[in-house]
């Protein structure tokens, strides 16, 4: 049955790619797959595009025989522009996991066809609307109302002002971020006070909590793995544990607040923005309660905590020099500040929660953009992650622990990003490789190289390596190394 | 009372001061006159190719890609340009590019900022949909393929009347170019000044270039680029119509054919719907527009 639908699978592929070969001058053939939907919704006004993808991934320790993924992704993008000023848009995507049907080893606890689960593998509830929202775009004020993602921050591959939006953790940080947001309902305006100088306000009153896969599947976090087994044991010993979810409701009188100016210095193009965000955190913080009686009892709180998040970026690219002519030309500098307040952390040992105190949180990163020798670009980031106990703990006995992993961290923690591209073949071969390195020697590199066939079908190819103990962020996976290989086809 | 107003306003006006480039007025149409030096044509030539004559400028770009096997990869691009030539800021121009097709670069956009002071690089924002982020990033090499095709980023954005030397080789009638597109014959007997570019960098990717620039309205027709080893390496081509806007001819780029002549690989923009002075704004030029691109 599996041959049959991956023979009509090839089948598929080999009749789009030769249909989408036939190009005419100028006029840019997007294949049969917008023909059929152009023909079924025939609306001047209506702009739409989208892609099929099917992604595939294996975990190198096994021999290259067990799988990791193997989604097939559909979306498809409408616009309808009612007129210049007034605008709807929405991002539909559907998939489908096969490697929960395909392999075993995923879904040997008895938890996993549990509803929650279950949106590993295909959309559940209104997860396929990725984004939903109308433009009203004037000359001083753009207002964006509806579910959509907003970026903040300057930085690549980590979050230190993204954080508006959650984060779907079912592959890690390996994704996109614009894959792996959780775009939420919200209003977004934003005005033009000066001629580079614009004021967004977001006003949010959708809350969702990032979303960590389940005990089992092949990117648990660390800290759930241990959780679930915590709870597991705690039960068979006869305790009664209760879970409880201090989560805000998704309504107006909750509303998060964010404001961002932003600016750029005309005659230094010197970018910057200075950002507040009221919200409630999207990782929430553990509480545990342990009470000796009969039968025992223990009470586990995830609260999300109201945090109240100040910060800034800029970035500045030398055109002239610095202090002297031509000195670091061509540099692109760029960086991003977060003070976190209000936010609450773990402490004990290592995977031994003993209390939870409330942290002051100063992240910064820093970002070195350069392009060498024609065609060849590189960054580097310099990232501290600064955590300060407001409150007192044991600090000679426990320290605080990380949440992803619950191993111990320092106050300070300090990683740093390396990305190296270029391109071959009049930009057809992409190939690039992103290093990330954790002060606790905790490694992740991804090489990978990407082929544009022609303008429908992109295919793209590479690696993760995970290395490091499995107190650390990238070295919890250390056992989760892999290949993977995709193919995107574009109408 | 009123008088004095306007007597101020007409002081005012006639008094501000005029922006040149390489001592060519902004917002005027420049064309070579005969006994000109090699120098002064290539000035009006740059003056041309930047359109600083317009007040802004927009066009349709569509880019094909044509390998040796002949099949074709494409892009299409929306391209804005308002012209300041303002001196308190330094700022020459800014142009917007948004791409609209394939899917695949749908949405990318950049914002670039450039410069009266030839010395100092382009200031360039980046809108990656597929991240919904805007990256401030470095003007590209100068010698990088623009876009992947066969021409340079100078070539096409960046390269300045001040980084070559000149000298005039001869005046003679354009023999006329054959598409490697279409097969039509363009701008036959345009009457050109033949003139000699040498780069002043060291050890760049050129040695020397050939330019064909019309002496009708001082644009360069065709570039015979030959490599560091002094051997033809590649074409340029550019075509030009004139268009009347409100009694004044201004000099635009219908098409650009890059032909590398040892890879047999082709490069051809055509520039459509082409439109100056509609009154463009600057505000226009911002990252607020970059975001409006939402795929």
């Amino acid at each position: 049955m599996r041959i049959k639908l991956k023979f009509i699978l090839v089948l598929i592929v080999f009749s789009l790619l030769f249909v989408s070969s036939s190009w005419a001058a100028l006029e840019i053939d997007r294949g049969p797959v917008y023909g059929l939907l152009r023909k079924g919704l025939p609306f001047e006004k209506l702009e739409m595009a989208g892609f099929l993808k099917s992604a595939t991934s294996l975990r190198l320790a096994h021999g290259l025989d067990e799988f990791m993924k193997q989604a097939n992704t559909a979306q498809l993008a409408l616009e309808y522009s009612f007129n210049e000023n007034f605008q709807f848009f929405t991002i539909l995507r559907w998939f489908y996991d096969t490697v929960y049907d395909i392999e075993s080893v995923y879904d040997d606890d008895p938890q996993w066809e549990s509803k929650s689960n279950k949106k590993l593998k295909h959309p559940e509830k209104l997860q396929w609307l990725r984004e939903c929202y109308i433009d009203i775009l004037t000359d001083r004020l753009d207002i964006r109302a509806g579910k959509q993602q907003v970026v903040w921050g300057t930085a690549d591959g980590i979050r230190i002002l993204d954080i508006v939006n959650p984060l779907d953790y079912r592959e890690w940080t390996l994704q996109n971020y614009v894959d792996s947001r959780i775009p939420l309902w919200m209003i977004n305006m934003e005005g033009e006070l000066l001629m580079n100088g614009h004021l967004q306000l977001l006003l949010i009153p959708d809350y969702q909590a990032d979303y960590y896969p389940p005990a089992g599947a092949p990117f648990t976090l660390r800290t759930v793995r241990i959780g679930a087994e915590g709870v597991k044991a705690l039960t068979e010993a006869g305790v009664t544990v209760n879970t409880i979810s201090e989560r805000p409701a998704r309504n107006f009188r909750n509303t998060k607040i964010g404001l961002r100016w932003r600016n750029i210095i005309e005659g230094h193009a010197f970018e910057y923005t200075l950002n507040y965000l009221h919200t409630y955190s999207f990782a929430s913080s553990a509480y545990t309660l342990f009470q000796f009686g009969f039968p025992p009892y223990f009470e586990l709180t995830r609260r999300a905590e109201q945090i109240d998040v100040f910060g800034g970026t800029f970035s500045k690219t030398i055109t002239e020099g610095i202090l002297i002519p031509g000195f670091a030309k061509g540099w692109t500098l760029r960086g991003e500040f977060a003070f976190i307040k209000g936010n609450a952390m773990n402490y004990g040992l290592d995977e031994s929660i003993q209390g939870t105190v409330d942290v002051n949180q100063y992240n910064y990163v820093l970002g070195f953009d350069k392009g060498f020798w024609k065609n060849w670009q590189f960054s580097f980031q310099f990232i501290q992650l600064i955590s300060k106990p407001k409150e007192d703990f044991n600090e000679s006995m426990y320290t605080l622990l990380l949440g992803p992993t619950r191993g111990p961290m320092e106050e300070v923690e300090t990683i740093l990003t390396c990305k190296l591209s270029t391109d071959f073949i009049h930009e057809r071969l992409k190939p690039e490789v992103l290093i990330l390195y954790g002060d606790d020697n905790d490694w992740r590199i991804s090489p990978k190289v990407s082929f544009e066939v022609n303008d429908q079908w992109l295919v793209t190819a590479g690696l993760h390596f995970f290395e490091g103990k499995e107190q650390h962020l990238n070295g919890q996976f250390d056992k989760n190394d892999q290949v993977f290989f995709e193919v995107k086809y574009s109408f | 009372m009123k008088k004095l107003i306007v007597l101020i306003c007409g002081l005012i006006f006639l008094s501000a001061p005029a922006s040149f480039a390489q001592g060519l007025e902004y917002f005027k149409v420049h064309k070579p006159q005969a006994g000109m030096s090699a120098e002064d044509i290539m000035r009006i030539k740059y003056f041309n190719k930047y359109s600083l004559f317009a007040q802004d400028y927009e066009s349709i770009g569509d880019v094909v890609f044509v390998e040796k096997s002949g099949a074709q990869r494409n892009r299409r691009f929306l391209r804005q340009r308002i012209i300041l030539g303002r001196s308190s800021d330094d700022i020459a121009y800014k142009d917007l590019v948004m791409f609209t097709a394939p899917t695949s670069v749908k949405g990318l956009a950049t914002l670039t900022w450039n410069y009266m002071n030839p010395e100092r690089d382009q200031d360039v924002w980046l809108w990656l949909p597929s991240l919904r982020k805007i990256r401030k990033v470095s003007s590209g090499q100068a010698d990088d393929s623009f876009m992947g095709g066969d021409f340079t980023v100078e070539e096409i954005t960046t390269r300045q009347f001040e980084d070559e030397t000149y000298a005039m080789l001869r005046e003679e009638n354009f023999q006329g170019y054959t598409s490697v597109f279409d097969g039509t014959l363009y701008h036959k007997d345009e009457p050109c000044y033949v003139i000699e570019c040498r780069p002043k960098r060291d050890n760049w990717y050129y040695s020397k270039r050939i330019t064909y620039v019309s002496k009708d309205f001082g644009g360069n027709i065709l570039d015979e680029i030959y490599d560091a080893n002094g051997q033809l390496c590649r074409t340029l081509f550019r075509g030009w119509i004139i268009i009347d806007v409100d009694g004044k001819p201004y000099a635009a780029q219908n098409r650009v054919e890059g032909h590398d002549l040892r890879s047999g690989h082709k490069t051809i923009i055509i520039f459509d719907d082409i439109k100056f002075d509609q009154g463009q704004k600057e505000s226009n030029f911002s990252e607020k527009t970059l975001k409006r691109q939402k795929w």
